[in-house]
């Protein structure tokens, strides 16, 4: 099915939405400030901007849903039926969705049940929605956030809509889940000639499918600024392995003699000063591998070796040489403990031999060196802005003066220029110290941006490991070259789907693998070195060729 | 609520809960209750046939009743989901499911059917008021432990070597105060509860000083609007307060 069903078939013509001097403003404040633009039917833009920047705002003005309180200045005109789709999908969420499409095409276009399910089922399969029928039946609480956005973007489109309004599409969804829905989207926009407006962060991937891309800033709609200077990764450094794991597997018991085998067989070295990415989707393994190199999660098989010393026989002095950044930086600091407690209790606990009265001093320079002030200190984690929240973490990191950092997407709660000046930071400290970085993030983009080498993770085994300049621009596993295309903004190649966790055989990627054959449901496939340094999983007619 | 960065969490909470209308007025009446019942007692004795001061003086028998059944169920309540949480596994789940189980009862009968059954006996009323509020407390005590032990500042915590001991007593407990407070707290208004149906039923408190259900149940049976007003509007009231503090206490516990 191509979506025969569906209205808007017939391209529009002319432009669908027009604003000129749009303001919204609640007499005090300006929270978007004479906007224009036009939009011309079966055009993708795309609008980013920061967090509280007024996207959803003006999202909600447009469809006609200005939030009590703010006022409407200016011109805007929308010809035809404007449809919002929300970051928290306005899905009843115990109404089966026939009913939902049903209600809504009864009072759009007039539909019986019968037609209406005919088109909703039209709707969901354009949107990649496996089992259209079936899903009709179902709740919305009974289905994941990827169908749940399906969902919620078919119903919009099925009510036929002259302009759709996004609001953060998939923004919580896996890169390579969200680019594959984004592109269906704006593919449909194009071919029903119906105006498609996308808002979100400039890390949402909303500009990959988008004909064109304004930013709003402060209230201001314009074009997006010059892209900050991005962090990359300085020259890559030589020598023996600090770290190194071999044939490491982390399970988890569930009880009753069963267990959870979240990563397995993994092995890798990273120098002295070198950056290693662990890259993958939701459930790959990654974040549960960096948190056993730092012994949070438990190995059950292999080895991982610190300095030549085994990780698992190490005592606590280990711990200062090797610290996390967590992905919820605020959260994982003690709500009730000043962040200068929090970093002096690490250093008596860590740090012995840095006398009590030295310590104020080290902890000073380990918030300065995080970027921030000293004065830092003395406040509570509920005080912190996210950003702060990220640097109070590198500062905690920091602080015990370590020689391998392990991030567990340490950049994930911050957006646009702070994100890119966090990084940055990170690098240069890295570079200047010397120290060795494990950085676990599902963005390829930034992960071998900044990585020196890279290992690409499924169902908690590797896939694929080379250096990320080769991973970046010659990625040969299926499943490598859809996490750097979403990155890019592109289509992934996947066939839709959602992220795999481990499969007790086989490749974790076969379902959505449009080059899947017979042997890759019986076995893992081995790695083989396809070319120096460049090691490759797949069962493909000949990596590299899949 | 704009507050200095160095303002301790708890006065932040403290003053977002009276910061919050229903919590701030639950609170006031809760004060000029007590203040109401300690004037009342010291000035009025109980020589006044009046229907106030009557009314002053079967809440400070129900409130009295109301601290102490609640207390005890709390405690026992706070136990019973702390070793939930404590044991985890199999066991810590049959915990839960038995709490669940209790809870979906209508345990406020268990009260006037203890009264019933014991002829007014107080040694049985409070602990049947007692085990009325527990599971419904043990119940919050462990979904808010069972959230906490998977706060990633634990997990922190963990990562710069400390001990499960440091762990316990320096970030877990204090964090749990909160939590704790707004579960043990919903046994007041429970027990409070509890003590009004059961004396309104005619299966209340011994003795001459009745409670407050007591004086509702009596008004009633003697077609008395007046003296029915003040005991009702003062239940109410009181049953109203407590839901409000609690409340407020439950969403600052949430943030």
């Amino acid at each position: 099915m191509s979506g025969g069903g569906l209205p808007g078939d017939a391209a529009r013509a002319g432009a669908v939405l027009e604003l000129r001097g749009l303001s919204l403003h609640d007499g005090e404040r300006f929270y978007v400030e004479k906007a224009s633009l036009r939009l011309e039917a079966g055009e993708v833009l795309a609008v980013t901007g920061d967090p509280g920047a007024g996207k959803s705002l003006l999202l909600r003005a447009l469809a006609g849903l200005t939030p009590a309180g703010l006022r409407r200045e200016g011109h805007a005109r929308v010809s035809g039926r404007a449809a919002l789709a929300v970051a928290n999908p306005a899905l009843a969420p115990e109404l089966p969705l026939e009913h939902q499409f049903a209600e809504l095409l009864s009072a759009t276009a007039g539909l019986d049940p019968e037609a209406a399910r005919v088109r909703a089922a039209a709707a969901l399969d354009r949107m990649g929605a496996p089992s259209p029928a079936k899903l009709l039946d179902l709740p919305p609480r009974a289905l994941t956030d990827a169908l749940r956005w399906r969902a919620a973007l078919a119903l919009a489109m099925a009510g036929g809509p002259a302009l759709l309004l996004a609001d953060a599409p998939g923004a919580a969804l896996d890169p390579t889940v969200r680019a594959e829905l984004l592109a269906r989207l704006a593919g449909w926009a194009r071919e029903a000639g119906v105006a498609l407006l996308l808002a979100g962060r400039p890390e949402d991937g909303v500009d990959g499918p988008a004909d064109r891309v304004l930013a709003l800033e402060r209230g201001r709609l314009g074009p997006p600024a010059p892209a900050p200077a991005v962090a990359h990764a300085a020259q890559h450094p030589s020598g023996p392995p600090v770290l190194s794991a071999r044939d490491l597997s982390v399970a988890f018991p569930l009880g009753d003699g069963r267990v959870l085998t979240a990563v397995e067989g993994v092995s890798f070295g990273v120098a002295r000063g070198e950056t290693l990415a662990l890259l993958g989707e939701t459930g790959s393994g990654k974040a549960v591998l960096a948190r056993a190199l730092a012994r949070l999660a438990p190995v059950s098989g292999g080895r991982v070796t610190w300095m030549a010393q085994d990780l698992a026989r190490a005592g606590d002095e280990m711990r200062r040489d090797i610290q996390l950044l967590f992905p919820h930086p605020a959260a994982a600091l003690d709500p009730l403990m000043t962040v200068g407690a929090q970093l002096t209790q690490l250093l008596k606990r860590l740090r012995p031999d840095i006398p009590a009265g030295r310590r104020p001093a080290q902890i000073g320079r380990a918030l300065e060196r995080a970027g921030l002030p000293a004065a830092t200190g003395g406040r509570y984690p509920g005080a912190l802005t996210p950003e702060e929240a990220a640097r109070a973490g590198l500062a905690r990191a920091l602080v015990t003066e370590p020689r391998l950092l392990i991030g567990d997407e340490p950049a994930g709660t911050l957006s646009g220029a702070a994100r890119e000046a966090f990084l940055a930071r990170l690098l240069r400290l890295q570079e200047e110290e010397g120290v060795s970085l494990v950085l676990a993030t599902q963005d390829a983009g930034t992960g071998l941006r900044v990585a020196h080498r890279a290992l690409v993770l499924a169902g908690g085994r590797v896939v694929e490991a080379a250096d990320a300049a080769v991973l970046a621009d010659g990625a040969r596993h299926p499943y490598s070259r859809a996490l750097v295309a979403a990155a890019r903004g592109e289509r992934p190649g996947l066939l839709p789907g959602e992220a795999q966790g481990r499969q007790e055989a086989g490749c974790p990627v076969r379902a959505r693998c449009p080059s899947a054959r017979g042997a890759c449901a019986e076995a893992m496939p081995p790695l083989e070195e396809v070319a120096p340094g460049h090691w490759v999983a797949c069962h493909g007619p000949e990596p590299g060729q899949i | 609520m704009n507050l200095p960065p160095d303002t301790h969490p708890w006065p932040a909470a403290w003053r977002r809960l009276t910061a919050r209308t229903p919590a701030a007025a639950g609170l006031a009446l809760l004060a000029a209750l007590l203040g109401a019942l300690v004037l009342a007692a010291a000035l009025l004795g109980d020589a006044t046939r009046d229907p106030l001061p009557r009314a002053l003086d079967a809440a400070r028998i129900s409130l009295s009743f109301a601290f102490l059944a609640g207390l005890l169920g709390a405690g026992i309540g706070l136990a019973w989901g702390l070793l939930a949480a404590a044991l985890g596994g199999t066991a810590g789940r049959r915990l839960v499911e038995t709490a669940r189980g209790l809870a979906a009862l209508p345990l406020v009968l268990a009260v006037p059917l203890a009264g019933g059954l014991s002829g007014h006996d107080k040694a049985m009323l409070l602990p049947a008021a007692a085990l009325a509020a527990a599971p419904a407390v043990a119940l919050a005590t462990q979904a808010a432990l069972r959230g906490l032990m998977r706060a990633e500042f634990l997990t922190a915590a963990r990562a710069s070597g400390a001990t499960g001991r440091e762990v316990l007593l320096h970030h877990l407990l204090p964090n749990a105060a909160l939590p704790l407070l707004a579960a043990g707290w919903s046994a007041l208004p429970r027990a409070l509860a509890a003590e009004g149906f059961s004396g309104a039923l005619g299966l209340g408190l011994p003795g001459g000083r009745a409670g407050l259900g007591t004086a509702i149940g009596a008004a009633v049976a003697r077609g008395d609007a007046a003296g029915l007003l003040a005991p009702a509007l003062l239940l109410g009231l009181t049953l109203w307060a407590l839901g409000a503090v609690g409340d407020g206490l439950r969403a600052e516990a949430d943030r």
